[in-house]
């Protein structure tokens, strides 16, 4: 095309003919036309915020629900799951248990069949630690709950735990901070020795650094002991402190409390575990599989018997899996709270955003009647409604990261505040408003100018 | 340059301020010619009948003139008027407003030719509440395209030319009634517009607010602009310099006053 086919008709007189810019230029004076006008609407949202205090608070209350309740659950749960992961790991994945029953029973019936079952005894542990090659350390452990105090200063109940051998500290995941652990001989003779957690020490001998409890005596299940050891503090979980404990050495928990192997459902006395460690996480398999066979060759039960094995062998994974199972259908619940506060929110949002245009029916009729286009109304409910509900999401965002702290503070776990969740809730919320804000925006962009400019 | 282009220095000058350039109207010679309606109908559908609020209404106003449109309520001139501000479209007929058919226009075109062309000024204001002044005047600018700077600077020059600079940071219910309608007025001007086109702008004023207000319309039309002026009442109407008189939806007299 040559220049000169540019037809002069349709060319204004300032243009010389073939003049290419006029286009450009056109378009360049659009985009500038579209970000003034997004600019006036985000000044005009405000305003219209700010004139109706009340009614932007209501409007923002569903929305706030919604973002608060993802946020702080999620926020719980990223702080347990780290506490989780830590203390499972103490204890490692290369110890498994053998008791006569689960650790974690979720029924009466369990509760009471697995009582009725026959006792594992210090002799299956002995015969486990003789024949069990992959294993490399085991150890036995019993608690039971008892009442501690020293001179006036009580704890209404500790737990005690009765273990042999020593190397049960390493497989418990425990160490010594300050004064030592029972001898062997100590131990093997039934001495009355203990070993206490930091909240002993807190509680018993308040105000005193840990060494200073270490050679005094204190009170367990009504006898005396000789603390000689204090261990470095645990921290706690779900709120329960791990650090409110007395160890003793196994011979002398059966010297004073006596351990059950009468099958009752009910011994207050605790119940005996067996923990097996192995040398690394390969070789935690083979020694269950072992410690299986040798178990039911002491209970007499044949291999691939379908029955009851009549004792539980267990790894910290029946915590984890437990655990996880727990999150993940808090996770489901807050996600449908969520949900069903976001649409009612929404709801909520698009009925104010009617009333809104409705009530401004004279506005939009004097902006129309000045040369705003469908799109620049349309933007500016838009605006308005993504403003008030990104303002929701930003409200629920803090909200929701201080019910997480309030809620961590009280029962004590790390708080881990994620950027992304906080993106996730505004964002979130702003596309309610921009689904929410759509209908009543285009009503709003659709009206007749004539017929808006006669409304009062 | 014509020596008419040169009389109306003012205007021009306003003219070359606008960010695009306008056509000097079409080329059949008829420079002129700012308004031509060619036998325009608006027909409402009100159900069973139809109503005929104007029946093939025909007239030209050229560039620079002052013209009151007058007639009784139900007689068509708010229909008229609507045609002429491009708040709506004829049924039948044309439309030519500065070289451009509106007539076939959609909505958004109708948006942009009342931005650029056309300056309302209303019986009540119609002035956003809650905006000050200023901002009221520098809503056509919005929508424009224009930016901050130079919007406020063609506002600040609006306002000057009613005298009401000192007020620009007030809201409309911190001013009296002819000073609102000053503002619409400046609204209307901001744009350099083609025509300025006023419905009944004395309506809501008391008399000597009326003749002040209709006044600055005097002044506006000896600086050259083009002025339509849609009222009932006959005082108002003799102030202008050509006095159309609509009944029954037609032209009944069309008179250059003195």
């Amino acid at each position: 095309m040559s220049p000169g086919s540019l037809s002069p008709t349709n060319t204004s007189a300032g243009l010389a003919p073939g003049q290419t810019v006029s286009p450009l230029r056109r378009l360049r004076s659009f985009r500038i036309l579209r970000i003034t006008a997004i600019w006036d609407a985000f000044f005009v949202a405000l305003g219209s915020l700010r004139q109706n205090k009340l009614r932007t608070a209501l409007t923002l209350i569903g929305i706030i629900v919604g973002v608060t309740a993802v946020i702080a659950v999620v926020t719980i749960i990223k702080g347990l799951d780290q506490t989780v992961a830590q203390t499972f790991s103490s204890q490692g994945s290369t110890v498994f248990t053998v008791s006569k029953r689960p650790q974690v029973i979720t029924s009466r019936e369990d509760f009471i069949k697995f009582n009725k079952r026959k006792a594992v005894t210090p002799d299956d542990a002995d015969a486990i630690a003789r024949l069990c090659n992959a294993c490399w350390r085991t150890g036995v452990a019993v608690n039971s709950v008892q009442p501690a105090k020293r001179g006036d200063q009580k704890i209404e109940a500790t737990q005690v735990r009765g273990m042999a051998p020593n190397h049960m500290f390493d497989i418990d995941g425990v160490a010594i901070d300050t004064g030592r652990v029972w001898t062997e001989s100590e131990g093997a003779a039934g001495a009355d020795v203990c070993v206490v957690g930091s909240d002993i020490v807190t509680n018993l001998f308040p105000g005193d650094p840990a060494d200073r409890a270490v050679n005094q005596d204190i009170w367990v299940g009504g006898h005396r002991y000789l603390v000689v050891g204090v261990l470095q503090p645990l921290g706690k979980i779900l709120g329960i402190s791990r650090d409110n404990r007395v160890y003793i050495p196994f011979a002398t928990y059966k010297k004073r409390f006596g351990i059950d192997f009468s099958g009752q459902a009910f011994s207050p006395s605790g119940v005996l575990v067996v923990f097996i460690q192995t040398q690394n996480a390969q070789q935690l398999e083979n020694a269950e599989d072992q410690v299986r066979s040798i178990m039911r060759n002491r209970r007499g039960k044949i291999f691939n018997d379908d029955g009851d094995d009549g004792f539980a062998l267990e790894t910290q994974d029946v915590f984890l899996n437990l655990y996880s199972s727990a999150t993940s259908n808090i996770y489901l619940v807050t996600i449908g709270v969520a949900a069903i506060s976001l649409v009612v929110g929404g709801i909520v949002v698009m009925n104010i955003m009617l009333v809104s245009v409705t009530e401004r029916t004279k506005e939009i009729g004097i902006r129309k009647a000045v040369g705003a286009r469908r799109k620049d109304i349309l933007t500016q409910f838009l605006i308005e409604a993504v403003m008030v509900t990104a303002i929701g999401g930003a409200f629920g965002v803090l909200t929701g990261f201080g019910t997480a702290w309030l809620i961590a503070l009280a029962i004590g776990f790390p708080l881990l505040f994620s950027i992304w969740s906080a993106v996730l809730g505004v964002s979130v919320s702003s596309i309610v408003g921009v689904i929410s804000g759509l209908w009543p925006a285009w009503r709003a962009a659709r009206l007749d100018p004539i017929e808006a400019l006669r409304a009062e | 340059m014509t020596e008419a282009t040169i009389e109306r220095t003012q205007a021009s000058e306003r003219t070359q301020a606008s960010t695009l350039p306008k056509p000097e109207v079409s080329s059949n010679g008829k420079a002129q010619v700012l308004i031509a309606m060619k036998e325009i109908w608006k027909t409402y559908d009100m159900g069973a009948e139809k109503v005929h609020a104007l029946h093939g209404v025909s007239f030209e106003v050229q560039r620079g003139e002052y013209v009151a449109i007058i007639g009784p309520s139900g007689s068509g001139k708010s229909t008229l008027m609507n045609l002429i501000g491009c708040l709506d479209t004829p049924s039948q007929g044309e439309y030519w407003l500065n070289g451009k058919n509106v007539s076939e226009m959609d909505d958004d075109e109708l948006a942009r030719i009342r931005n650029q062309e056309v300056g309302f000024v209303f019986q009540t204001f119609n002035l956003l509440a809650r905006a000050t002044a200023l901002h009221n005047v520098e809503l056509p600018l919005i929508y424009g395209g224009i930016p901050g700077a130079k919007r406020h600077e063609m506002a600040m020059q609006a306002l000057s030319e009613v005298d009401l600079v000192e007020r620009m940071t007030h809201r409309p219910n911190e001013l009296s009634g002819g000073q609102r309608q000053r503002v619409a007025i400046a609204r209307a001007l901001v744009n350099n517009p083609s025509i300025l086109l006023a419905d009944e702008p004395t309506g809501a004023l008391d008399t000597a607010t009326s003749y002040e207000i209709m006044n600055l319309f005097e002044k506006l039309h000896e600086e050259g602009n083009t002025i339509i002026l849609v009222t009932h009442e006959h005082d108002i109407a003799a102030r202008a310099r050509r006095v159309i008189s609509i009944r029954d939806g037609l032209i009944e007299k069309d008179e250059q006053i003195k």
